[in-house]
């Protein structure tokens, strides 16, 4: 009898300015759409979505920031055992950019030494029309290129609109993930490892639990 | 009940945020903090002060109902008064409180031996809370972090030690046992002691609407718990410090028989709920690492938070509060403002509110050694508990001084280390200080005792011990006896940091003022008059050691600010889904049916007091286990 692969657990955090398309970049993976006018922040802890990549399934655990970023007032929490990291800025709004820069540093600072960053310009689809004359671009690909390779890290340009290069995204930073980092000691979902107590397991359907008896 | 589709408006749909598109790309090397400077909204319903737990639990319900809420602290981290610390931002935090710029702390002293050099560790592998706490496996606030699906956030970890100190010696008396049974039965107890526990376990058991227990209750509600336990069930010392200090968690002899049978059965009703445990605790910190899960709940839901941001001004009839990054927001409703972080301008306003409320001290003493701490954890365990009962010290304490250790394990230091959180609520601060260090002293003794009791390896081969005899003895060679045992100086314990510090809180240690909440005795419930009555204040921590208490103060201001806690946290999730077990990223959408796990909202301590019994109003989720099982 064959067993499936058991899915890796990841942690993956979104960082970046508001208004990039962070949250549109996370529906485009986790549900293949897209909201022209879309809601920043999803009303979820965090949204889960497999991913198999070869032999491999990685579930990603993404953390939306929630806005906390807006005001430098993330909590120790978001950074705590993250094993992935999307750093997003929008390829029309330099701000975004230099934003990312620092998000970059702050995950140097923060997250753990092995983390796998992506750095991801979207809104690729607002200039894929463009004309040498009059773009909408205002960072360069060799821009964003250059940033990623000074501090070592993945490079997409994306749409979450089209939903161009978004999944390869994702697949990106799966294939970068050490195998053995995401069975290390402080890794968040590990099965029953360190006495995690699972809460999910209803203690009413428990036997003998508090509530079971007709006394 | 609010749906999906009522949700109100997010933050970015409200305030989209500002785009500006300089021509050239500005050069990036300097850049330091992009992040907006000041706050950019023009207004808010609530304005909340300090993100302690209690503040951010209550920042979390009124934005899932729709509230618009400012969550500010003036420091840069989370937790106010709960927060989880580095060693760094300790030692900060002490100076602080010393230079008496924090409100209701006082004589904080940290010591680190040696400097960096020889006492090496790294400040960010430490997380120290201010407040610690433990968490009942059947508890208000474990409910409420599942229905609020905060849980996702944390990770919790069992505690099943229970040590109680007495006759200058440590019995285990707790640990994991299969049943509630077995924590009575598991010593060498004469079968009558056996019979009167098992006696006292299916009272404490049995339905409060019970009408045999309700009299007896209610005849012996006010008789201090020693006493009622000696008359009613013939219980011997032993078992009565136990079943009150231990189990029981109480402070000291003068606990009432009501207090302690909530307390008592609190344990009970808790154990074998997740396990044989009766208590849990989050990992890489306690209310630190709460707050910080219920402030994301809350971020999510529509919070916006600025760290390190203060109130400067508040007029009340324009109802205009300025701050110190120099931005003006208007706050629709209320203010809601810790104790630490009162402005000046409001100082007097708030001296006068609790002018007349009766203050108690906290003592803690917080140290951080180079030992696992192993030999007092059950098997699957990285932390205890340990209690030094009244009078059980040789400062003949009068209150209990309760010790929680963490070690490695739990992410609040490096592997081989712990951490011991001890506090005391005995008044007088010098006696307080006192019976913490005899209580460090203690575990310190018993701790390199074990250590030694194993004499391989606890002596160098070159040591050189003469004995009473005159006979020179190679340490090594043989057994030493104990009179040279005791003789040898004792190893001393390597320690990292060591912390002691007052908390000041209006919090009854027994909780009262809390669940029974009086304009005469709550500060939540007092009016600031000349601010229109807009501004409320919440209480410091309490000095218990569960979180017993803190869902109920959110309530009490959730009930001063909107009128109701009916509709606390009356949210329908949407479920994650965690057990999706589909590839394809089309169908995997998030929105799946709704949270099914039912949430007791009771309070052991709050529902099985008095009150509940004498008017016999429900108590419905205490249904105990197994008592009508046993056999007696
Ligand atoms: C839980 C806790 C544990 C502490 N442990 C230590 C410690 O081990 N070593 C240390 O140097 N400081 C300790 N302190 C700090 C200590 O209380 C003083 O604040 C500190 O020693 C400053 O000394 P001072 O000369 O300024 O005394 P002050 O703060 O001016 O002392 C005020 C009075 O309190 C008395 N006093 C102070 N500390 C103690 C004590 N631990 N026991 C009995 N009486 C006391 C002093 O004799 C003096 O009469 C602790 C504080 C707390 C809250
Ligand atoms: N044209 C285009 N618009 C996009 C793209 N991605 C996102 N958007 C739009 O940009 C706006 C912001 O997107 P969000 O996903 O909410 O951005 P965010 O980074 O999560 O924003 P905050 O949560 O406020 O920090 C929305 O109006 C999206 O519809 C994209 O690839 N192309
Ligand atoms: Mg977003």
């Amino acid at each position: 009898m064959s067993f499936p692969n058991p899915a890796t657990s990841v942690k993956l955090v979104l960082l970046g300015e508001a208004a990039v398309g962070k949250s549109s970049l996370v529906l485009r993976f986790v549900s293949n759409d897209f909201q022209e006018n879309k809601e920043p922040t999803i009303g979820a802890a965090f949204l889960t979505q497999k991913c198999t990549i070869g032999e491999r399934t990685i579930k990603y655990e993404i953390w939306d920031t929630a806005g906390q970023e807006r005001f430098a007032s993330l909590a120790p929490m978001y950074y705590r055992n993250a094993q992935a990291a999307i750093v997003v800025y929008d390829i029309t709004k330099p701000a975004s950019f230099i934003k990312a820069r620092h998000w970059v540093k702050e995950l140097h600072e923060q997250a753990s030494k092995d983390i796998t960053i992506a750095l991801v310009g979207n809104k690729y689809d607002l200039v894929e029309d463009d004309t040498e004359e009059e773009s909408l671009r205002k960072v360069s690909v060799e821009e964003g290129k250059g940033l990623a390779e000074e501090e070592g890290l993945l490079f997409f340009e994306t749409s979450a609109k089209t939903s161009y290069n978004v999944n390869d995204v994702f697949i990106g930073i799966g294939s970068k993930i050490p195998e053995a980092a995401s069975a290390g000691p402080n890794q968040i979902h590990q099965t029953n490892n360190d006495g995690r107590i699972d809460l999910t397991s209803d203690p009413n359907n428990r036997p003998r639990a508090a509530g079971d008896c007709a006394c | 009940m609010m749906s999906r589709t009522e949700r109100r408006k997010s933050m970015a749909e409200r305030r989209p945020s500002v785009s500006y598109t300089p021509s050239v790309i500005p050069h990036l090397a300097g850049l330091e903090k992009p992040q907006e400077p000041s706050l950019k909204i023009d207004q808010c319903d609530v304005l909340i002060m300090g993100t302690g737990l209690v503040e951010s639990i209550l920042a979390a319900s009124l934005s899932w109902q729709g509230v618009q809420v400012l969550h500010i602290d003036n420091k840069n981290y989370y937790g106010d008064s709960s927060s989880t610390l580095t060693i760094d931002q300790l030692k900060k935090w002490c100076m602080e409180v010393n230079s008496g710029r924090l409100q209701h702390f006082q004589d904080a002293q940290i010591y680190i031996p040696g400097g960096k050099s020889t006492n090496k560790f790294n400040s960010k592998d430490y997380g120290i809370d201010l407040s610690p706490k433990v968490m009942f496996c059947k508890s208000d606030l474990l409910a409420l972090l599942i229905k609020s699906r905060v849980y996702k956030y944390l990770e919790f970890q069992s505690l099943s030690n229970f040590h109680v100190f007495e006759n200058d010696d440590f019995s285990q008396k707790i640990t994991t046992q299969t049943s509630k049974e077995d924590i009575f039965t598991d010593k060498s107890l004469s079968l009558i002691t056996k019979r009167n526990l098992m006696k006292f376990l299916k009272f404490i058991l049995t339905d409060n609407k019970d009408p045999v227990k309700k009299k007896i209750l209610v005849d012996n509600g006010k008789v201090k718990v020693q006493d009622f336990l000696v008359k009613q069930f013939n219980l011997e010392l032993p078992q009565i410090n136990e079943l009150v200090y231990s189990i029981g968690l109480c402070i000291n002899e003068g606990t009432e028989t009501r207090e302690a049978m909530a307390k008592i059965k609190r344990f009970l009703v808790s154990f074998d709920v997740y396990g044989s445990f009766p208590v849990m605790v989050s990992k890489y910190g306690g209310p630190g690492e709460i707050s910080q899960g219920f402030c994301r709940s809350a971020a999510v839901a529509g919070t916006t938070y600025k760290l390190n941001t203060s109130l400067v001004d508040y007029d009340p009839r324009s109802k205009i509060a300025k701050f110190n990054d120099g931005s003006h927001v208007k706050i629709n409703e209320k203010l809601v403002i810790s104790p630490t972080q009162v402005p000046k301008f409001l100082q007097s306003n708030y001296n006068e509110v609790t002018e007349n409320l009766k203050q108690f001290s906290i003592t803690r003493l917080i140290t951080v050694v180079r030992r696992d701490c192993k030999e007092w954890m059950a098997e699957q365990d990285s932390s205890a508990i340990v209690v030094f009962p009244p009078h059980s010290l040789p400062t003949n304490n009068e209150q209990s001084v309760q010790v929680i250790i963490q070690n490695g394990n739990t992410g609040v230091c490096p592997e081989g280390q712990s951490i011991w959180f001890s506090h005391t609520s005995e008044q007088d601060l010098n006696r307080a200080k006192q019976d913490l260090e005899s209580a460090y002293e203690k575990m310190e003794a018993s701790l390199l005792r074990e250590a030694n009791a194993d004499l391989e390896g606890a002596f160098d081969d070159q040591d050189f011990v003469l004995s009473a005899q005159g006979t020179p003895v190679f340490v090594n060679s043989f057994k030493l006896g104990e009179s040279l045992q005791n003789f040898v100086p004792k190893e001393k314990l390597e320690i990292v940091c060591k912390v002691g510090y007052v908390q000041k809180t209006y919090a009854n240690p027994d909780l009262s003022n809390i669940f029974h909440a009086t304009a005469e005795d709550n500060v939540v419930l007092k009016n600031v008059a000349d601010a229109e009555n807009d501004i409320l204040f919440s209480n410091m921590p309490s000095a218990e050691l569960s979180y017993d208490g803190n869902i109920s103060e959110a309530k009490l201001i959730y009930q001063k600010i909107t009128g109701s806690d009916e509709d606390f946290f009356d949210v329908d999730f949407e479920d994650d889904d965690d057990d999706y077990d589909n590839n394809d990223p089309h169908d995997s959408s998030n929105l799946g049916s709704s949270t099914t796990l039912k949430s007791s909202s009771s309070n052991a301590l709050a529902s099985d007091n008095e009150d509940v019994i004498v008017d016999s109003s429900d108590d419905d989720d205490h249904n105990p286990f197994g008592a009508d099982e046993m056999e007696l």
